[in-house]
């Protein structure tokens, strides 16, 4: 595969060199992804490889070219292009889908997965999500697949947080929505809204005194340097979707098919792995660099938001899908 | 041909052709790069995605800056407010050749540096400041381009958007970013005030040479002293944690109006009027930013930045060579893109090439952040440059002239900003942010 | 049309200056909300960023029918004025096809698009706000024509002794 930005097509390395060697040819289809973190994401490096396997197994008839950081658009936007078939592919976030179908907002409640495992488990457990994730096919979105994109859990610039209690009076940046607000307030503090770009100096100068996100955005934006107090809350655990314009999928041969689908459940587990690895190794050097690190009252937190599951989980798709879940925790 | 390269070749020659027969700049990008987008995506895909990024251009809170500060720039003039600052800065700056350009540069520094965007300074001090000093004598295309010149030196200041967008492609510290942009920011501000004194000291005319008794002095700055409470709520609001830089502006709005309304120099009948003009002068840069965008876009897709950084190692694999043309080519990139595309597009490119020579990723973003600035104030797309000459009533071709001086000490500063590591380093390095 | 033009620029006046004002309010909300009342709203930016977006793209169209957007004219001003007329004419023919073909054409195209599409913070769909491109794109035509016409004869000069004062 091919890098947007780092090196061309020409360039692209092959990997195992036991079979003839492909290349890129006028023929080849090169499946345009958009992604809104850098090179060094997980997601990023997968999916770049996913490519990269592809276009050998399927003798240079598809490629995959992820363009990194956002340069096509934001999430929401690279959606549309998706649709409209001007790219093919785009990782979204689990909140933006709830725009096409408001059922998907069940794979985005606080606590609904217990662990990194049990959720890349069920949100790709067809079982449990068929229908939902083929209910956007006709809107021109299919999913293909769920990875995981971290857990968020508080931050903050003044002291280690232990219970709910802790957050009284605490302004802590969310992402805009009512219902983040909503979950920030029963957490004990005052969720706010802002663009990521403002929060650490907002948190410098105390408009805020945190945010909520998981340990890799926390040391990469560098926000541990204002705000060195890191609790595991653990309180949301977005998956974020790999999708793809359903007509570039039916394009492909089932043969071509059953290899995509092998090589993204490969690309699914690799990219758990690698999210333990730079986890640890972005929570060490923050530690390094002064951060402190604390478990909270998780019982005491899960508590208080119940009625926020409650209340979100309102017909009977999500509720479903809500049972079987839980069901399949621990 | 290659699409991309084809796509390039469109953007090129269409924008220079539209542009010399005359036509809006925001056509000559938007027509050039809607030609680019049908080679590369056909005609369907291709108008569609122009009209989702012209949306997406203007889709900013950080940007709603802009018309705030315009609008209070607007209500000040109006209001009696952007006088009574005035005749408080002259007595501040005293008897220099050209105080009020100097005052102007000053104030650009410490809005930008408040605002985080050279834009809004331009906006705000160069609406207030442009028509005074033309009251004084000052030569218009002048003011203009002193206003132009100075307000980029507040992306350099901390805080800067521009830093951590640079960060977070980067991944080098914003906090070591922030410190080593004071320096330079301060240097940037310097240049033009000695490019002022050296304009200015040739015009005897623009001396201040009326001596000012003292009483009547502490009464002018205590006339302003509401006024000069602007500076401090503003300042005070985003230190203190009251309000972001972006609320700042529209704090600055709702301040002025207050101000005029004590000062009874603004009836609500003309509050349409002031609106309006406001929005016209906003319109007419929201509209330049997002039809930018779809440039943006095609450059991305076509990856055009790619097939430059290839070109380049072609050229040379001489450190010093390499870096002249990398600031050469964020000059040449800075002439036709916004700073905030051109960091995310070329950061990742340019940043493993200036690693590989052993160049801070701290020193190379101040380096990029100051040749990018560079080209807000440069044609055909300048976002300050346009700002400037809108808020001033001036044509552009009348500025630009008048920004040489100016254009040729920051591009001198650029490269001892680049050739002398401490000037961005030293900072940071004294107060242990980053390992040397 | 004349007439109608000068209807259009008052109604168009009116819009901004509503727009610009409700922008204004949002925002200082948004501060109170928080700073004040200690209620931080889920809504305040989100709104500001389509009203800001309605408010640029329609002043855009405004300014248009005062051919006050930045132009590099220095070259064409020293020309005669039958090869001004000959530019002016392709210049208001190329803002024409963007109009029709950027704004209009892919305004309503991404309007279709993203009809259905919720939005988070607001209880608007995204296709309505993308709207603002298509009405746009109709003004900016409207005004184009105008223009053209007037140019074409001899009602208007091709180059515009200079920028409206904006201040
Ligand atoms: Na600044
Ligand atoms: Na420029």
């Amino acid at each position: 595969a091919c890098s947007a930005g780092t090196t061309s097509p020409g360039e692209s390395e092959n990997g195992g060199d036991t079979t003839t060697e492909v290349e890129a040819n006028a023929d080849t289809l090169v499946m345009k992804a958009a992604f809104n973190q850098p090179e060094s994401h997980p997601q990023y490096i997968v999916l770049d490889e996913l490519g990269d396997k592809l276009f050998e197994a399927t003798d240079g008839a598809y490629d995959i070219e992820v363009f990194p950081n956002e340069t096509l658009g934001a999430q929401r936007e690279t959606i549309e292009l998706m649709q409209a078939g001007t790219l093919e592919m785009a990782y979204v976030g689990g909140p933006l889908l709830e725009n096409f179908n408001p059922d998907f907002v069940v794979f985005n409640l606080p606590f609904v997965f217990d662990s990194q495992d049990h959720q890349r488990q069920v949100t790709n457990d067809p079982e449990i999500v068929e229908d939902l994730y083929s209910s956007l096919e006709d809107q021109s979105i299919k999913v293909l697949g769920a990875f995981h994109g971290g857990i968020r859990s508080v931050y903050n610039t003044e002291k280690p947080i232990n219970t709910p209690e802790d957050l009284a009076g605490m302004k802590i940046r969310v992402i805009e929505s009512d219902t983040n607000i909503e979950m920030l307030s029963l957490m004990g503090g005052t969720g706010t809204p802002m663009g990521q770009g403002e929060v650490y100096t907002a948190m410098q100068s105390g408009l805020l005194e945190g945010g909520e996100n998981n340990e890799l955005i926390y040391y990469n934006l560098k926000q541990h340097e204002v705000a060195p107090y890191y609790s595991y809350t653990r309180h949301l655990m977005f998956p974020d979707y790999l999708i793809i314009n359903p007509s570039v999928w039916e394009g492909m041969t089932p043969e071509h098919q059953e290899v995509f689908e092998g090589l993204l459940a490969e690309a699914i587990e690799h990219e758990a792995e690698l999210w333990e690895e730079q986890v640890s190794e972005a929570k060490e050097a923050a530690e390094a660099e002064g951060a402190q690190f604390n478990e909270v009252d998780v019982e005491a937190f899960t508590e208080v938001i119940a009625p926020l599951t409650e209340e979100k989980i309102d017909n009977e798709v999500t509720q479903t899908i809500y049972d079987q879940v839980r069901a399949a925790a621990s | 041909m290659d699409p991309a390269a084809l796509a390039a070749l469109i953007l090129v020659a269409g924008i220079a052709i539209f542009l010399v027969i005359g036509a809006p700049i925001s056509i000559a990008v938007g027509l050039s790069s809607l030609t680019a987008l049908f080679v590369i995506l056909g005609v369907e895909n291709g108008v569609l995605t122009s009209a989702q990024q012209i949306f997406r251009g203007i889709n900013s809170f950080p940007l709603l800056a802009i018309p705030f500060f315009v609008l209070a720039g607007v209500i000040m003039n109006n209001g009696g407010i952007a006088l009574r600052l005035i005749n408080a800065a002259k007595v501040m700056v005293g008897r220099t050749p050209g105080s009020l350009a100097q005052t102007n540069v000053a104030a650009n520094a410490l809005f930008g540096a408040v605002s985080g965007s050279g834009v809004a300074a331009a906006a705000a001090i160069g609406s207030t400041m442009g028509p005074i000093q033309a009251k004084e004598g000052y030569n218009r295309g002048f003011a203009a381009a002193t206003n132009i010149a100075s307000a980029p030196a507040g992306m350099l200041i901390p805080p800067s958007n521009l830093m951590i967008v640079y960060s977070l492609v980067s991944g080098a510290s914003i906090a070591a970013l922030f410190v080593a942009g004071y320096v330079p920011g301060l240097l940037w501000a310097a240049a033009c005030m000695i490019i002022v004194f050296l304009y200015a000291r040739k015009r005897p005319e623009l001396k201040m040479t009326e001596r000012i008794s003292f009483t009547e002095g502490a009464k002018t700055i205590l006339v302003a002293v509401p006024a000069l409470l602007l500076i401090v709520v503003v300042i005070g609001g985003i230190l203190r944690g009251i309000f972001t830089p972006t609320e700042a502006s529209n704090i600055a709005v709702i301040y002025s109006l207050v101000l005029s309304a004590i000062y009874k120099s603004i009836k609500v009948r003309d509050l349409p009027r002031i609106l309006m003009d406001a929005a016209r002068t906003t319109s007419v840069v929201m509209f330049l930013i997002g039809v930018s965008s779809i440039m943006g876009f095609v450059m991305s897709f076509a990856q055009i930045p790619a097939m430059v950084s290839e070109a380049m190692f072609t050229i040379s694999e001489n450190p010093v060579v390499l870096l002249v043309l990398i600031a050469a080519v964020l000059l040449v990139v800075g002439l036709f893109m916004d700073p905030t595309p051109a960091v995310l597009i070329f950061t990742p490119i340019f940043l493993p090439i200036v690693a590989a020579f052993g160049i801070h990723p701290v020193h190379f973003g101040i380096m990029m952040v100051f040749a990018l600035s560079v080209g807000t104030i440069t044609p055909p797309v300048g976002p300050i440059l346009f700002v400037g000459a809108k808020v001033a009533g001036l044509g552009i071709e009348d500025v630009v002239r008048r920004l040489m001086p100016f254009f040729v000490a920051l591009v001198a500063l650029l490269v001892m900003v680049i050739f002398t590591p401490a000037l961005s380093m030293w900072l940071p390095t004294t107060l242990q942010l980053v390992t040397p | 049309m004349t007439a109608a033009k000068n209807a259009l620029d008052r109604v168009l006046t009116w819009v901004c200056v509503t727009l610009f004002a409700v922008l204004v309010i949002d925002v200082a909300w948004q501060v109170f909300a928080r700073q004040v009342l200690n209620q931080p709203s889920g809504w305040s930016e989100e709104l500001a960023k389509y009203l800001f977006i309605w408010l640029g793209l329609f002043g855009a169209a405004l300014v248009f029918g005062e051919r006050g957007h930045i132009a590099v004219d220095v070259a064409v001003r020293k020309l005669p004025r039958g090869v001004q007329t000959v530019l002016m004419v392709i210049v208001q023919l190329a803002i024409l096809t963007f109009a029709v073909l950027a704004l209009i054409w892919g305004g309503l195209s991404v309007v279709d698009l993203a009809w259905a599409q919720n939005l988070t913070g607001l209880p608007v769909n995204v296709g309505p706000l993308y709207l603002a491109l298509p009405i746009s794109g109709v003004l900016i035509a409207f005004y184009t024509v105008y223009h053209l016409v007037r140019i074409l004869t001899g009602a208007e000069r091709p180059v515009e002794a200079a920028e409206p004062d904006v201040l």
